[in-house]
């Protein structure tokens, strides 16, 4: 094994005037394992794609090097599960690998059963369709076909970015089962699980320069205010954040805003189909509750939201506001005072601009209003003030608040939110957070999907757990025992 | 949906090289496509017909629903041949509309000819595995690895792309979104599903062909196969077989 390594690096995105990198230098000794972390947007992922020589074999940039010395095998695993394989079962996709190598098609199946158990992916039958798979699983599977090229370099590009709890802890724990001896370079922002197995941490700045390079211990003890800044998931971010004077303050006096009821549910039913997917006995809610739902994937807690926001067929007594809502299946308007955000945010923008994106649902508003509408909207969420930025051009930060915003009509007063914090970085996950406790605490409801315990724990004002398709509502489960509301 | 193409029994036709059979069905229908002669167009149509009502392995229930497309393009294109065509020998006529003698024979070959393509080209899709399919091709017909793999890297994308379609329809709704009427709420409509479908599915694609590099593939080089793909007995007997029952049509429409 060779070290792997690059001298005065150049590179620039076609389009932009600054160049990612300016004469950068950096090399991996042979079995480290590396850690790279910075802002999002500072280059981690390209310098990991430039290494590997994905740029610019796969993906032509302009770049210079004086030199550049590039591992003689490696794998790559990256951030999203979905787009990965280019095949539709397990066996097909690790024997995709396999063919590339040239491998005869007898060694194949014990080549293909031998690496899923090494990273513990253990299937009834190999020919299991990819899809019906947890995105645990499939990063798991992604890692298995890395493994098949036997590489003695392994980059990682954000591995459990988009994995929940579980799923995060099975890709780390695969992947230091099954690296122990190989080079491995991550960029990773969920750092928890793996910042005292690497041996050596690298810090960007915002401009692609390496600020820092040492032992994590030393990173993380001298570096804190950067983690900070950068939005990192560093060992300790919570506790930290819950002992900062913004957090206390907030949670200070935390009050109930008022007792008016705004969803009352009695035996309710909601169904695909003809297959009823999610059902509570009974639940209530009220004005400035913020309700965490969690469970397990697949349990039904976006089906929960989607059958709350009339987008599915449900029975049972369900009230908004008061008034009892009824599935009508030509019913064109949507339960008043109800609004949903999707996880996916380009999936929600409907218009060019930011500006036309926050009043295009107020119908009925003059356009001045609308417009002041929008500015405050935009003030609030700290997006951009442009009247020509796309929202696709937005950062991915950017993007969600942007899709919580756009929900945000004069007449909602009750929010349903599908996992917003999910795969944003820390600074991102409490602005969001402060942004929806600001407007809880002026009286709007949050309903709200999340895997994330410290949530739930903080934030939280009551929990209901989905098993099964069942909510419960009165379950024990979750920590918001220790929020506690002042009733006034 | 996917579900929906599981056949109640695998047939014989199941068992031929997909590749072979493509090759075959396509040859076939290049016949009935410059086939003049009306009598063999009928028996064509009732040979295809009997292939896919008798040999696909799908419940009758499911081949009547996938007639329906097929009844309707036999009687849009016979109808318009039917009712405007060119003849001599006027039968019956009314304003635009003029039947003769020629326009029922060339209704009738159009006709069947539709339902030929028709019921070739669904027995084709309803026996084959696409992923054995293309694998069959790269094999047998040394198709170049890498549109055999878009094929497939594309088949796997359908779902992902349907399940975005549905939530970029809750979410209009959820946006309140009102379109205009007429010609121009339509244009409305397609703009906003297409963009937004179009740039997740380009990105997607674009990761993938990534991935797909990352793990070794190489445009054009050397590779073996995890599906070997080869000619059989069966392969034989397919063959015979298409070529003795055309020939039996053939000659059926020639003595009648």
């Amino acid at each position: 094994m060779n070290n792997i390594s690059v001298t005065d690096l150049r590179l620039k995105f076609p389009g932009e005037d600054a160049l990612v990198f300016k004469d950068l230098s950096f090399s991996v000794q042979p079995g480290e394992k590396v850690l790279m972390l910075g802002p999002s947007g500072c280059g981690k992922s390209t310098l990991l794609q430039v290494l590997s020589g994905i740029i610019p074999n796969s993906i032509e940039l302009p770049m210079k090097a004086t030199s550049i010395q590039l591992p003689d095998s490696w794998g790559f695993v990256f951030q999203d599960p979905d787009t990965q394989f280019c095949m539709t079962y397990v066996d097909e996709e690790l024997a995709f690998v396999l063919e590339n190598l040239h491998v005869p098609r007898e060694k194949m199946a014990s080549l293909i059963a031998e690496v899923l158990k090494r990273v513990d992916l253990h299937l009834k039958d190999v020919h299991t369709p990819i899809n019906e798979m947890s995105q645990g699983m499939k990063q798991r599977l992604a890692l298995a076909s890395v493994l098949l090229l036997e590489p003695n370099v392994l980059f990682l590009d954000e591995p459990s970015a988009l994995l929940d709890p579980e799923g995060t802890q099975q890709i780390w724990t695969s992947i230091k089962e099954a690296t122990a001896d190989k080079t491995v370079i991550i960029v990773e922002h969920k750092i928890d699980l793996i910042a005292d197995w690497v041996d050596r941490v690298v810090l960007f700045n915002d401009h692609g320069v390496i600020l820092a390079d040492g032992s994590p211990a030393d990173i993380f003890a001298n570096f804190q205010e950067e983690l900070k800044r950068y939005g990192i998931w560093y060992p300790g971010v919570w506790e930290e954040y819950k002992t900062s004077d913004g957090f206390q303050l907030m949670m200070l006096n935390r009050q109930a805003v008022s007792s008016q009821e705004k969803i009352h549910i009695e035996d309710f039913h909601g169904y695909r189909g003809q297959v009823e997917k999610i059902s509570a006995k009974h639940a209530t809610v009220q004005a400035g509750d913020w309700i965490t739902i969690v469970g397990e994937n697949g349990s039904g807690k976006s089906t929960l939201l989607l059958s709350l926001m009339q987008l599915l067929r449900t029975n049972g007594v369900y009230e908004v506001n008061g008034v009892a809502i009824g599935w009508k299946k030509k019913k064109r308007q949507l339960p008043k005072g109800l609004s949903l955000v999707f996880q996916n945010p380009e999936l929600q923008f409907v218009t060019n601009s930011i500006t036309e994106e926050l009043t295009v649902s107020l119908h009925g508003m003059p356009k001045a209003d609308a417009d002041m509408y929008a500015k405050e909207l935009m003030r609030l969420f700290n997006l951009p003030d442009s009247v020509s930025r796309h929202p696709y051009q937005l950062s991915t930060g950017q993007k969600r608040r942007l899709s919580v915003a756009t929900a945000l009509t004069p007449s909602t007063d009750i929010l349903l939110l599908d996992e917003p914090t999910f795969g944003q970085d820390a600074r991102n996950t409490f602005a969001i957070l402060e942004k929806l406790e600001q407007l809880r605490t002026k009286g709007m409801t949050i309903l709200m999907v999340t895997h994330d315990t410290e949530i739930v724990e903080n934030f939280a004002t009551a929990v209901w757990n989905v098993v099964d398709g069942v909510v419960q509502t009165d379950s024990g489960v979750g920590g918001a025992m220790n929020v506690q509301l002042v009733h006034t | 949906m996917f579900n929906w193409f599981t056949p109640k029994r695998e047939t014989w036709l199941f068992r031929v090289n997909p590749a072979l059979k493509f090759i075959v069905f396509f040859a076939f229908l290049i016949i009935t496509l410059v086939n003049q002669s009306l009598p063999f167009a009928l028996s064509q149509a009732i040979l295809y017909g009997i292939l896919f009502y008798g040999f696909s392995g799908y419940s009758m229930k499911k081949l009547l629903l996938l007639s329906i497309p097929l009844v309707i393009s036999f009687l849009s294109t016979g109808l318009t041949m039917l009712l405007f065509g060119k003849g001599e020998t006027v039968l019956w006529q009314w304003g635009l509309f003029k039947i003769s003698e020629e326009s029922i024979r060339h209704a009738l070959l159009l006709g069947s000819k539709s339902l030929s393509f028709g019921f070739v080209g669904f027995t084709f899709i309803l026996t084959i595995q696409p992923v054995l399919f293309f694998y069959a091709m790269m094999q047998q017909f040394r198709l170049p690895s890498k549109y055999a793999y878009s094929f497939i890297a594309a088949f796997r994308l359908i779902p992902a792309v349907t399940e975005e379609l549905q939530i970029r329809r809750n979410a209009l709704k959820v946006r309140n979104i009102q379109f205009s009427k007429g010609v121009k709420g339509l244009y409305e409509r397609l703009q906003s599903y297409t963009v937004p479908l179009f740039a997740q599915s380009i990105r997607r694609a674009q990761r993938i062909a990534v991935a797909m590099e990352a793990k070794q593939y190489q445009m054009g080089a050397a590779r073996t196969y995890y599906y070997p793909t080869r000619y059989n007995r069966i392969d034989v007997v397919f063959v015979l077989i298409m070529i003795g029952s055309l020939t039996l049509a053939f000659l059926l429409s020639v003595y009648q």
